[in-house]
């Protein structure tokens, strides 16, 4: 059964419900006081590196990281 | 691996012990041409000091990559337990179906990046290959997505044009959700998929690791097999609030669902490679210590051997002068 009723707003500009939730997410871990902001946001970082393989071959990495210095 | 080295070692060690004339076929690693000219009775004492001390070392390495591992353990562990809160709702609403007819199954294999973790990644491997042989056939495509580096060296071998996606250098910062779910979202976007398989070492206990196979469904196959009945069937006695449509909701589960299953097992899988860490360096240090034992005599009985032949040869020079 086809759903045409309308998308959440999220959905029609192409995220995923993992996206939207992160996003909310991490709305809600500003909203926090110090010193569990930092402690939350520190708990948090997200760093790996993706490598997208086409007919056998690996394509150049992505490394998708908060480190400042990557 | 470090294990069968040492063994290795001792097997070529005790052929060495038991001839006194160094025949060729077994003049072993320890004794090079250079340092003991032919003709020669023993080992120099020298050479066995070193094989100790080098041999000792590893005993001392080991059993402290033991502890490391046991503490690391003990912090991930509690949080692996915690989680599997996260997916059990979801099998209980959309079950989990390892026999579902798909078309386009996604094989994602959980490995660690670092090594010296015993048998655990190959495992997991042996399990993917399993997977991918059931689930291919005519019309039926079958895809990798591969996680931690060991997995990808294996896979890498026969494997090659199945792999859609590699992903490295996931433990680099403690395993928290946000990254999991950063990269179920790189995969959902990157990858089609009928079904998802994800292949990991669920935690039982410090010395049993159970390799385990999950099930996630896309939302069009889920919508597919509520039509023919059984648990998803079911869904349709649940109401709906809010202004979304089945479809809607279904295809928001699906995604959650997968993340939380991600999440799930990619903590096991690193409870289980601690867990396989600490065994391998257990009986690593152990092999080391039976080893250190095997040359102590041996030095022993070499060092003992020279001072008799020692004696003997002064006090015949001294009976040869008397007499």
């Amino acid at each position: 059964m086809a759903s045409t009723a309308a998308v959440p707003f999220w959905r029609s500009a192409g995220m995923t419900y993992i996206s939207y939730s992160n996003i909310c997410a991490n709305i809600v871990r500003n909203c926090l006081k110090e010193p569990h902001k930092s402690d939350a946001l520190a708990r948090e970082k997200v760093h790996f590196t993706v490598t997208k393989w086409s007919e056998g071959k690996p394509e150049k990495p992505t490394t998708r990281s908060d480190d400042p210095d990557v | 691996m470090a294990m069968a080295a040492l063994r290795r070692e001792g097997r070529r060690f005790a052929g060495s012990i038991t001839a006194p004339r160094p025949m060729p076929a077994i003049r072993s690693a320890l004794i090079s041409d250079e340092q003991v000219p032919l003709g020669v009775r023993s080992i120099s004492t020298q050479i066995v000091r070193n094989r100790m001390k080098s041999v000792r070392n590893i005993q001392k390495i080991t059993k402290a990559m033991k502890m490391v591992a046991a503490s690391k353990l003990r912090a991930i562990q509690t949080r692996a337990e915690n989680s599997r809160g996260l997916w059990q709702p979801f099998t209980a609403l959309l079950g989990d179906t390892p026999g579902v007819e798909v078309k386009k199954n996604v094989i994602v294999t959980i490995s660690s990046d670092k090594g010296l973790c015993g048998g655990i990644n190959s495992t997991s491997v042996k399990i993917s290959r399993a997977i991918h042989k059931l689930t291919s056939g005519p019309e039926k495509e079958v895809k990798y997505v591969i996680l931690g580096e060991k997995a990808k060296a294996q896979l890498m071998r026969d494997s090659k044009k199945d792999i859609e996606l590699c992903i490295t250098e996931l433990q680099k910062n403690p395993l928290n959700y946000t990254q999991v779910a950063v990269l179920a979202d790189d995969i959902l976007k990157n990858v089609e998929f009928d079904a998802l398989r994800i292949v990991f070492n669920k935690f039982q206990s410090v010395v049993a690791f159970l390799p385990t196979m999950s099930t996630v469904l896309s939302p069009e196959v889920v919508e597919r097999e509520a039509e023919a009945g059984g648990t998803l069937g079911a869904l349709d006695s649940y109401e709906i609030e809010g202004g979304e449509t089945k479809g809607e909701i279904l295809q928001n589960l699906a995604e959650f669902q997968f993340s939380c299953v991600m999440f799930n097992a990619v903590l096991e899988n690193a409870c289980s490679e601690q867990g396989a860490r600490m065994s391998a360096m257990d009986s690593s240090s152990r092999n080391a210590g039976d080893m250190l034992d095997r040359l102590t005599i041996f030095y022993n009985r070499t060092r003992q051997a020279s001072i008799t032949t020692e004696l003997i040869e002064i006090i015949s020079g001294a009976s040869a002068l008397e007499g």
